[in-house]
């Protein structure tokens, strides 16, 4: 089932499927948040806001309004 | 002697001031990173 | 024998040990400068690589990809397409790091695209076992089409190999490793026929972004090969997927990974450092812990700064010839160079603890931590390490706001950034802290002066922060707000790294304000030691007769004194003093403090000093220490109307106000214009934060007086 990024839970493994190419920094892109690949949620920041992910082996953290707008598939465990 | 040292001094001090913060007016070139934000 | 020259430019990501492999190469063999007009740091050194080749290594800004988000790495781009900058390289070298190579291997494949010889180094190669990852060198030597130098900064292995590959640099294929342009082969195909003369990837650079390119007009290319911005972003995007297609294939043969040898201890070091609650305790707690060594430690070197240039100070005006220039020497170069040096602990100190949290990348979660709440205010999570920065100095930590891509939010940051309780203001707080404020202890344990001193420091904060949320609400920019903060891996900083860096950033606090400092202090001594009237020149004849006239008897050095304070107020300084008396009166200052607050405008710390100047302090006594004397003249202060003391409380609130707020660094003022390209902005924060400052302090002498 698709759902967007936001809605992964900690500790969760997903599959990124697409993302609204407007809405995402190129940079995010070049990290390697690209269709394909694998991206698990580290860490919530403490008012739920900004959101640390690994997207393929790279760490990042990224603004709860850029994860509505990538789209992926939950990996089943 | 030291009349026209402290003169000359005085001279430097002033000159490089000037020349610090107003000299450097023509700036080599303008990005468009000004007031709006296509700075990317 | 004529020395060859081999240019290098050193290119990586951040966080991968780039300037540690610079450091190893270059040794102290460095300097630092500027790019012309802009405040970009550029950082240059030579490595010796045989008897007669020399290596001149341009260590450029850290980037993620040749498509530019700030203009530290628009520096990268520029120099690598302007083939007549004279510091165009005649070889790359490409810094990777070993556990991020995937990533790290896409800027490779772009400066490959360039047809620019370039040397991969794969750092951190000592962490290989460790982490269970093996390579295959000359596969991907092959598929790369380079040269691998296998690297530790840390260990000191592989510079020799490094250096040898530089040497050899001729041997090196210029071939790109991929064909991105197969990602529109038609739109390519006509861009390549109505430029044949240019490089394709490089016409793909100047048409994606904003860079100067000297020998092609832009706007030709642009007008006809535009595309719409999603266009070309799309474009991008498949440039991106394409060459991480290639990377990955790659890879998949020269790298192998044991996974179950991947430790978890940045996992877990993240989970207690970014936790809801002790994420913040520890940071709090870093915090304090970082402000109680500065002021704790600096004071030992700063007394004894103090102390050396006054005895200095002395020494010159007993040994040199008696005249107009020892004078010039003695009261005003000595104590304008002591005004610059005694902050060099200081300044030090928090440059360490800075450069260790960024080393170890610690600095990342605190952006982390910080930045939902800074949002609130206009602010983002990157405006931390500024207005931490801001309590040594507020010129580094304006240019430390660089690395935030939001332009408003980075705006924000310069303007609010100056409110922050600088180490200059601490020399001010100190003295009127100690005059107004008993010195009396709370609780049994806190004292009274030490609160005052931290509540300063919570108001400069929360002004910046109340200011940032007003800017926020009344600036119309909308600017598309995008924040992506790699976290780095944990690392323990390299001594070599943090020395070099605190030496080479105190340094340029010293050579570049303290210039200005000393400019200043020599045209002060002036002003004050010389008057447009016979007035000043016979002030000593002119106190006689007074003296004379009242039938006094004073002592020798009362007298003295007495001489002084009327030859000031007969100079240059006295009169402007004067003249601006009506405009400060109402905020509780007399003429005398007035010069203080006007000189204070080059910069703050130059208060002290003036009124050190101001009440001839050290012209009869050279026993007693500076501070003391200084404040038992300001304490002696009455006012000749109302025959009150001059530093009573109400007086003494109205000066700290007045300090905490108002915009008194030139140079402060001269960087915020560098980095918002435009006077609009250090005029409206001088106008503004003085406005303010001044109103506040008027209100807090009506009521209190």
């Amino acid at each position: 089932m698709e759902i967007n990024l936001s809605q992964l839970k900690k500790g969760e493994r997903a599959t990124i499927i697409d993302f609204n190419i407007e809405e995402i920094p190129l940079k995010l892109l070049e990290m390697g948040c690209l269709p394909g690949n694998s991206i698990e949620l580290i860490q919530i920041a403490p008012l739920g806001d900004p959101l640390y992910y690994c997207i393929n082996d790279a760490h990042v953290a990224i603004r709860l309004e850029t994860a509505i707008e990538i789209s992926i598939i939950k990996e089943q465990i | 002697m030291q009349e026209i040292l402290v003169y000359i001094a005085l001279f430097i001090a002033v000159g490089f001031l000037v020349k610090k913060f107003f000299w450097k007016k023509s700036t080599k070139k303008s990005k468009s990173c000004g007031d709006d934000c296509a700075c990317h | 024998m004529a020395q060859k020259n081999i240019k290098v430019a050193l290119i990586g990501n951040p966080n991968v040990g780039k300037t540690s492999v610079f450091n190893q190469l270059t040794g102290l063999n460095q300097q630092v400068g500027n790019y012309p007009g802009i405040t970009v740091e550029k950082k240059q050194g030579f490595a010796k690589l045989s008897n007669d080749v020399r290596a001149k290594i341009i260590d450029l800004p850290g980037t993620y990809s040749l498509n530019a988000s700030s203009i530290d790495e628009n520096v990268v781009i520029e120099l690598l397409l302007n083939k007549k900058d004279e510091d165009f390289p005649d070889v790359a070298v490409v810094v990777t790091e070993v556990e991020n190579l995937k990533r790290n291997l896409l800027l490779f494949t772009q400066i490959k695209d360039l047809e620019i010889p370039a040397i991969l180094v794969i750092n951190m190669s000592d962490r290989m076992k460790l982490k269970g990852i093996e390579l295959d060198i000359p596969f991907l030597e092959q598929e790369l089409k380079t040269k691998i130098a296998l690297v530790s900064s840390r260990k000191k292995i592989g510079i020799d190999t490094l250096k040898n590959l530089i040497l050899n640099y001729e041997d090196l294929s210029i071939e790109p490793c991929l064909n991105s342009s197969s990602i529109d082969p038609e739109y390519f195909d006509k861009l390549r026929k109505t430029f044949p003369n240019q490089l394709l990837y490089k016409l793909w650079l100047v048409i994606t972004q904003d860079v100067n390119f000297l020998n092609l007009e832009r706007n030709e290319i642009k007008s006809a090969f535009t595309k719409s911005h999603s266009d070309l972003k799309r474009l991008q995007q498949k440039e991106t997927i394409k060459r991480y297609q290639f990377i990955n294939d790659t890879l998949k043969i020269g790298q192998k990974i044991d996974k179950s040898k991947a430790s978890g201890i940045q996992a877990k070091l993240d989970r207690i450092l970014t936790h809801k609650v002790f994420g913040y305790v520890i940071f709090f707690f870093i915090l304090f812990a970082i402000f109680q060594s500065i002021f704790e430690w600096s004071t030992i070197p700063m007394d004894f700064i103090d102390e050396s240039f006054a005895h200095f100070s002395n020494y010159a005006k007993t040994h040199l010839p008696v005249g107009k220039f020892t004078d010039l020497i003695s009261e005003g170069i000595i104590p304008g160079i002591g005004g610059i040096v005694i902050f060099i602990p200081q300044i030090a100190f928090l440059f360490l603890f800075i450069s260790v949290l960024e080393e170890s990348g610690y600095m990342s979660r605190v952006v982390f931590l910080m930045d939902k709440i800074m949002r609130r205010f206009g602010l983002s999570g990157k405006s931390i390490v500024p207005l931490i920065s801001g309590t040594a100095c507020a010129i580094p930590a304006i240019m430390s706001a660089r690395n935030i891509e939001n332009w408003k939010e980075r705006l924000i940051t310069i303007l609010v950034t100056p409110f922050t309780t600088c180490s200059a203001r601490l020399p001010v707080y100190a003295i009127i802290i100690s005059l107004i404020i008993p010195e009396e202890k709370v609780l049994g344990f806190l004292s009274l002066q030490g609160l005052a001193l931290m509540l300063l420091y919570l108001i400069g904060f929360f002004m910046a922060i109340f200011s940032s949320w007003l800017l926020d609400k009344f600036l119309k920019l909308s600017c598309k707000t995008y924040f992506v903060v790699e976290m780095p891996s944990y690392k323990i900083p390299m001594f070599k790294n943090v020395a070099i860096n605190v030496l080479e950033k105190t340094k340029a606090f010293v050579f570049g304000a303290g210039k200005i400092i000393l400019a200043l202090s020599v045209i002060l001594w002036f002003l004050g030691s010389h008057g447009p009237t016979k007035d000043f020149d016979n002030a000593e004849q002119i106190v006689e007769k007074d003296i004379l006239a009242n039938n006094l008897v004073l002592e020798p050095s009362l007298i003295e004194t007495k001489v002084n304070t009327y030859r000031l107020e007969h100079s240059y300084i006295g009169i402007i003093g004067k003249a601006i008396e009506p405009a400060i009166k109402p905020l509780g200052y007399d003429w005398k403090i007035g010069i203080a607050v006007v000189t204070s405008f080059a910069a703050r710390e130059v208060f002290v000093g003036t009124l050190a100047t101001i009440y001839s302090v050290g012209a009869n006594d050279d026993e007693d220490d500076m501070q003391n004397t200084i404040k038992k003249r300001m304490q002696a202060e009455i006012n000749p109307v109302t025959g009150e003391k001059v530093f009573n409380f109400a007086t003494g609130i109205s000066l700290l106000l007045f300090y905490a707020f108002a915009m008194q660094c030139i140079s402060t003022l001269a960087i915020v214009k560098k980095e918002t390209n435009s006077w609009k902005w250090p005029i409206i924060q001088l106008v503004v934060m003085s406005g303010f400052a001044y109103i506040v302090a008027l209100i807090a002498y009506q009521i209190l007086k």
